[in-house]
């Protein structure tokens, strides 16, 4: 049992590479969809993007947040196994023309949903631009990670300007809008920054897509774990989502829940610092 | 030989529990069970009715012959051995998972609830003497001898059937078939198969040793599991037709209701499918040495009175916190087991009865801190189901909780039924079935939960065995026509 991972490689300061044999995932997986792993016997039930599938593998960007991904960078290579890959997950993106399509990604969900969405909306015809922004040069990917290749138009935003452009994919949605280039934006990455994505192309009445992160056990619809209040009614994002209509997503709640272990993820992963410390890991 | 014209017996030969003090801080089985000694002594209470009359039968949803398998204990009784072989054989004939249903089935309201005994004294304890069966079978390799007996040398393969879902109903189907010499696949959406047993009952309501020797069983007769798999999602049922003589679905109804009321997002607001899933799938109870968190407060509420509700009052509790269950009926319209309700009230889970939620009130952080409910009454009048009618009395209470538990149903989950749009549903999202429990597409059957909405064990079990049969007749029929 389990799935073999068939490569790992480091992408900044923070994220990582990780493609896995999960055939069953690979043969029907679509943008937009995401899948849900267990690293060993004793993990938990991560959701996690896709950023390419084919020939029954995935490619997943993982961030080294806390124990899962943590265990997944220090204790799994090439070779080995993790214990459960279920999906795909979740629904696809409505690929279809539909002018310019914008992505902007500002953290490592994202920039795997990035390449993905904007390969399939290029194959529909439409004009791609990419927008990733990270916090600064010791995280920005190696370009051939990015969606450079599958967008007509690719900004990179550091927001100390050390790499590409100073400021955050906000200020370059912005810029495009003004200058009446976007008939649609599909974003994901830090909840904070969906929000206001929201609040901007709220004001110019531009569609808006994005994935809503939360936490999830199941990913099937099972638990409600992944709750949220989406244009006044209960919707679970794993299986209602998870890309939703910004506009109508009540941000301060999904912001909230986002944090309802926080302590505990603390805790879980301070423990499991002090044991690589003392395995001589780190 | 004549047995002796037997002695009434009113009250039960009891089973042994874990004490109080000690079961509350931990998961450990509460009910020990029998001895063989101790089971001898309680089938010799059973008159032993004819099975033509006997009322425990017609009580059984899956008629399991009752007095059949008691009088085996009682005939044998000098050779436990073989006194439990041929009371299994018995049970098995009905019923393949006597370990899960002696321990769970609601037998007040089954089996032993016209057994005569219950007219002079206490009803047989047919629950615990099913277990003991089962469980005495089990640890003594008497399954392992039985199983060998029945498979039908598996050389010619009769055809290929897809169970969808791992749960009692799927997995009786799947054991039935493939005694018929069917070569089955399951596909499993979880990483353990099991469904409600696995992810919902607690372990010390069924310890999951049972379900897995139960899995590792089906195993053996050829039955193939493919986790992580959901239908609808990684595979279609289209796909599964092209690949399989028939499907059987047997999904369940895992989707939580939620109160739609003010507050449902708050924080440690849980539905009892996540908090159970938390605790009982993914082992949150050992956090942080298992990965999954759950946090839980000093004061719980669990809204609703069902399995449900118990089983999520009773890990609250071994998790440390208080716990009340909120209902907004009265004490005789609680749906629970009677023995999860006294198992309940003696580890000093509190009741309150009348109070239908209203409003979940939030702290700054966002945490759960209150519940405002409104007081109801009953009526004289009954429902549909035999229950008073309830009406509000506009009186108001707000009482304290850091945490929430929301167990007042669930409905069948539509991954399938959404992706599959030829599948007709009823309203209540429960799939529509024939009497042979085909459902509107040719070769897709189904059964269990996915069928009924909430309902048992025991019933999922017997439409897992009912749509077994149906499937055989579906695929003999297609082979001879074709
Ligand atoms: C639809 C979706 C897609 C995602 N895609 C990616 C991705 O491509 N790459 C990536 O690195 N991460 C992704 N995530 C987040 C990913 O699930 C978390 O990185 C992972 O759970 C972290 O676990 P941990 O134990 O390493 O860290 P923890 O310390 O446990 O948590 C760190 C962060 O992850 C979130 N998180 C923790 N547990 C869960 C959970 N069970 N479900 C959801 N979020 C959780 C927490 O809210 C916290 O913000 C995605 C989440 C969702 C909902
Ligand atoms: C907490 C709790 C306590 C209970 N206590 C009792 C009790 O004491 N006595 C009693 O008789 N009954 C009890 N019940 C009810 C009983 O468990 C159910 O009636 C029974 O499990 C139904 O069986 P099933 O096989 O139809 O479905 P389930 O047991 O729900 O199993 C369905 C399975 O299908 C899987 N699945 C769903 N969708 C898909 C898909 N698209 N693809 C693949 N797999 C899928 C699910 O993951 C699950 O494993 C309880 C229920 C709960 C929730
Ligand atoms: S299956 Fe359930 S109802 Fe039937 S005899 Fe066994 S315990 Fe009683
Ligand atoms: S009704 Fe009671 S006494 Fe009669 S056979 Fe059934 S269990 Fe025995
Ligand atoms: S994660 Fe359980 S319902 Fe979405």
């Amino acid at each position: 049992m389990g799935y073999k991972i068939t490569k790992k490689e480091n992408l900044s300061a923070i994220d990582f590479f990780m493609e896995v044999e999960a055939p069953h995932v690979a043969k029907s997986w679509k943008p937009g969809q995401f899948v849900v792993l267990i690293v060993d016997e004793k993990g938990e039930r991560v959701p996690m993007s896709v950023y390419y599938a084919e020939d029954g593998k995935i490619g997943m960007f993982i961030r080294r947040h806390g124990v899962t991904t943590f265990k997944l960078w220090y204790e799994k290579n090439v070779g080995d196994k993790i214990l459960s890959v279920a999906g795909p997950l979740g629904k696809p993106i409505e690929v279809k023309h539909y002018g310019n399509v914008v992505f902007a990604a500002d953290a490592v969900c994202a920039q795997a949903e990035c390449y993905a969405t904007l390969k399939a909306m290029k194959e529909a015809g439409n004009y791609t631009i990419a927008i990733h922004s990270f916090e600064n040069r010791d995280n920005v990917y190696p370009e051939r990670f990015l969606a450079k290749s599958v967008a007509d138009e690719f900004y990179i935003t550091t927001e100390d300007g050390s790499v590409g452009r100073k400021g955050h994919y906000l200020d370059v949605v912005k810029e495009l809008i003004e200058q009446d280039k976007v008939d649609i934006v599909f974003a994901g990455g830090k909840l904070g920054s969906l929000k206001k994505l929201a609040e901007l192309t709220g004001s110019y009445g531009i569609p808006t897509i994005v994935t809503v992160r939360q936490i999830m056990v199941d990913g099937t619809g099972m638990c409600g774990s992944c709750r949220i209040l989406y244009d006044g009614e209960v919707k679970f994002v794993c299986r209602d989502g998870p890309m939703f209509d910004a506009h109508k997503v009540d941000w301060d709640d999904v912001i909230k829940r986002d944090a309802r272990f926080v302590e505990q993820q603390n805790l879980a992963r301070e423990r499991y610092i002090a044991k690589l410390r003392e395995k001589g890991v780190i | 030989m004549t047995r002796k014209k037997p002695k009434i017996i009113k009250e039960r030969v009891p089973t042994p529990e874990v004490p109080v003090e000690e079961r509350v801080k931990s998961f450990v089985e509460v009910n020990l069970g029998y001895d063989f000694a101790s089971a001898v002594k309680e089938a010799e209470r059973c008159i032993q009715c004819p099975p033509e009359y006997a009322s425990c039968i017609k009580g059984c949803p899956v008629h399991i012959n009752i007095p059949g398998f008691i009088g085996k204990l009682i005939e044998h009784r000098d050779d436990p051995k073989k006194a439990v072989k041929e009371a299994l054989k018995v049970i098995w004939s009905d019923n393949t998972l006597p370990g899960v249903t002696g321990r769970v089935c609601p037998q007040e309201e089954q089996c032993e609830a016209p057994c005569v005994m219950g007219k002079v004294g206490d009803p047989i304890n047919i629950g615990k003497l099913e277990r003991f069966v089962a469980d005495y079978a089990r640890t003594h390799g008497i399954e392992e001898e039985l199983l060998r007996e029945f498979v039908s040398n598996g050389n010619d393969i009769k055809g290929k059937v897809a169970v969808v879902g791992s749960g009692p109903a799927g997995l009786t189907c799947a054991g039935e078939l493939a005694k018929m010499g069917y070569k089955v696949t399951i596909f499993e959406a979880l990483h353990k198969p099991g469904g409600v047993l696995v992810y919902g009952i607690p372990e010390f309501r069924l310890p999951k040793e049972i379900l897995n020797k139960e899995i590792a069983k089906l195993r053996e007769l050829g039955v193939e599991i493919k986790l992580d798999h959901i239908v609808g999602k990684t595979i279609t049922l289209e796909e599964l037709l092209e690949e399989y003589d028939a499907v059987f679905i047997g999904t369940g109804a895992g989707t939580p209701k939620l109160l739609n009321i003010p507050g449902i997002l708050l924080d440690r607001i849980y539905s009892a499918n996540e908090f159970l899933t938390r605790v009982n799938l993914m082992k949150a109870y050992e956090f942080p040495e298992y990965d999954t968190p759950i946090t839980v407060g000093k004061k719980t509420i669990v809204i609703g009175a069902g399995n449900t509700a118990m089983d999520a009052a009773r890990s609250a509790l071994r998790l440390g916190s208080e716990v009340t269950i909120a209902y907004r009926r009265g004490r005789e319209d609680m749906t629970a087991r009677i023995e999860e309700i006294q198992h309940a009230e003696e580890e000093g889970v509190k009741f309150e009865f009348f109070l239908s939620p209203v409003e979940f009130i939030g702290d700054e952080n966002g945490k759960i801190k209150a519940v405002k409910f409104e007081k109801m009454k009953p009526l004289e009048e009954r429902d549909a189901k035999g229950k008073r009618k309830i009406v509000g009395t506009g009186e108001y209470v707000t009482l304290e909780a850091d945490t929430v538990i929301i167990a007042i149903g669930l409905e069948p989950n539509k991954i399938i039924s959404e992706e599959a749009s030829s599948l007709k549903t009823n309203p209540d999202g429960t799939l529509v079935v024939d009497k042979n429990l085909m459902t509107s597409i040719p070769g897709v059957f189904a059964g269990g939960d996915a069928i009924r909405g909430e309902a048992t064990v025991i019933l999922a079990m017997g439409d897992g065995k009912k749509a077994a049969k149906s499937i055989d007749e579906y695929i003999r029929k297609k082979h001879l026509s074709a």
